[in-house]
């Protein structure tokens, strides 16, 4: 597993090179946006239950043959897997965010994923559909557009209820463009 | 490859949980060191070639009798291997001062070390002098902060130690 501080010194050694000014200046980039990735991270860990059971309801609103008899999420106990499942590749995604480096995801959660759900009969393309739902609401967790923060903004009653994080504002593109990635990668290995 | 990230994750995974509040504070504590070790590794990367000669030379002016006959830098060839290896032990500090951790002397550098100088029949004192050499020889301000020099001087007495 590599984070982005070893991902420099793995593909440094690779050209028997020092790690130079060019790549440092990179790495620079990364602490000093250290505080707007943990913010993310926390942002993801902390509404990780409400993340993954959306998107699992919002897969089956649009598909509600899976919850019928015969359907992939029918009796609880499949239902509950799926659950699992999707917060499994969210607390990989978590990882990978945090580490600034894809290798923890693809090496503990993606090797193999795809073979082993055509192996269990599970439809590729709604569990493809309940990460890009993931995607939607992490985004908008991130970067503090979703529903509820933009609610409690214009109702002050309301800011008691939701859970808003009391980060500063601030650019968070890069951190949230990064995770987005994360996220398609997931999608297209399940492609 | 071992470092604050890797680890924190490691853990987390074995627990099979979320990064924890804990896990953030540790990586935020490792990313405030940061910019001394990085500074350390780019000042070494601009000096890289002057560092590696004098540590070389120190080895070789302690020690002169490696380059009487049959001994391990009795020909040009074996004694341009000295100074690439002092190179290789210099670059893989350059990346445990990226990486914030002993990750990379570990697995790349101290890893067998000892076994193949022994079996080759090289000596290791004078790998020790080249770098107690340029741990002496470092200076804060004229070469880096203190903050970076003492990480810097760390490693030195890390590869030191393992040589020892």
């Amino acid at each position: 597993m590599l984070d982005a501080f070893s991902r420099a010194a793995v593909s440094a050694d690779a050209k028997t090179a020092c790690i130079g000014a060019g790549e440092i200046a990179s790495l620079k980039q990364y602490i000093a946006k250290a505080n707007t990735r943990l913010d993310a991270v926390n942002a993801i860990t902390s509404n990780a239950n409400c993340i993954v059971s959306d998107a699992v309801a919002g897969m089956i609103c649009e598909n509600t043959g899976l919850i019928q008899a015969g359907g992939n999420c029918y009796p609880n106990r499949r239902m509950a897997a799926c659950l699992r499942d999707g917060e499994i590749i969210l607390r990989y995604i978590a990882y990978a965010l945090l580490a600034g480096d894809p290798s923890v995801l693809d090496d503990r959660c993606l090797n193999g994923l795809k073979e082993t759900y055509i192996a269990l009969g599970v439809p590729l393309t709604s569990q493809a559909r309940a990460v890009a739902i993931m995607k939607a609401s992490s985004l908008a967790h991130i970067n503090e557009t979703n529903t509820e923060t933009q609610m409690a903004e214009s109702n002050q009653m309301l800011q008691q209820r939701y859970n808003k994080m009391a980060t500063v504002k601030g650019d968070c593109s890069m951190v949230s463009a990064e995770a987005a990635s994360y996220f398609d990668r997931v999608i297209s290995a399940l492609g | 490859m071992k470092s604050v990230v890797t680890t924190v994750v490691t853990a987390a995974d074995a627990a099979g949980r979320m990064p924890s509040a804990s896990d953030l504070e540790s990586v935020q504590g490792s990313i405030q060191r940061a910019s001394a070790r990085l500074e350390a590794a780019e000042k070494l990367a601009a000096g890289f070639d002057a560092v590696v000669k004098e540590a070389g030379d120190a080895c070789f002016s302690k020690y002169p009798y490696l380059k009487q006959a049959g001994e391990a830098g009795d020909n040009q060839g074996k004694v341009d291997k000295c100074y690439r290896d002092i190179g290789h032990y210099m670059r893989l500090i350059n990346y445990c001062l990226v990486v914030g951790g002993t990750g990379p002397l570990d697995e790349w550098g101290i890893a067998g070390a000892r076994e193949v100088y022994r079996t080759l029949n090289i000596p290791t004192a004078p790998y020790v002098a080249a770098f107690a050499q340029a741990r002496d020889r470092g200076c804060s301000p004229r070469d880096m902060s203190p903050q970076a020099l003492a990480e810097y001087n760390s490693l030195l007495s890390y590869v030191i130690e393992s040589l020892s």
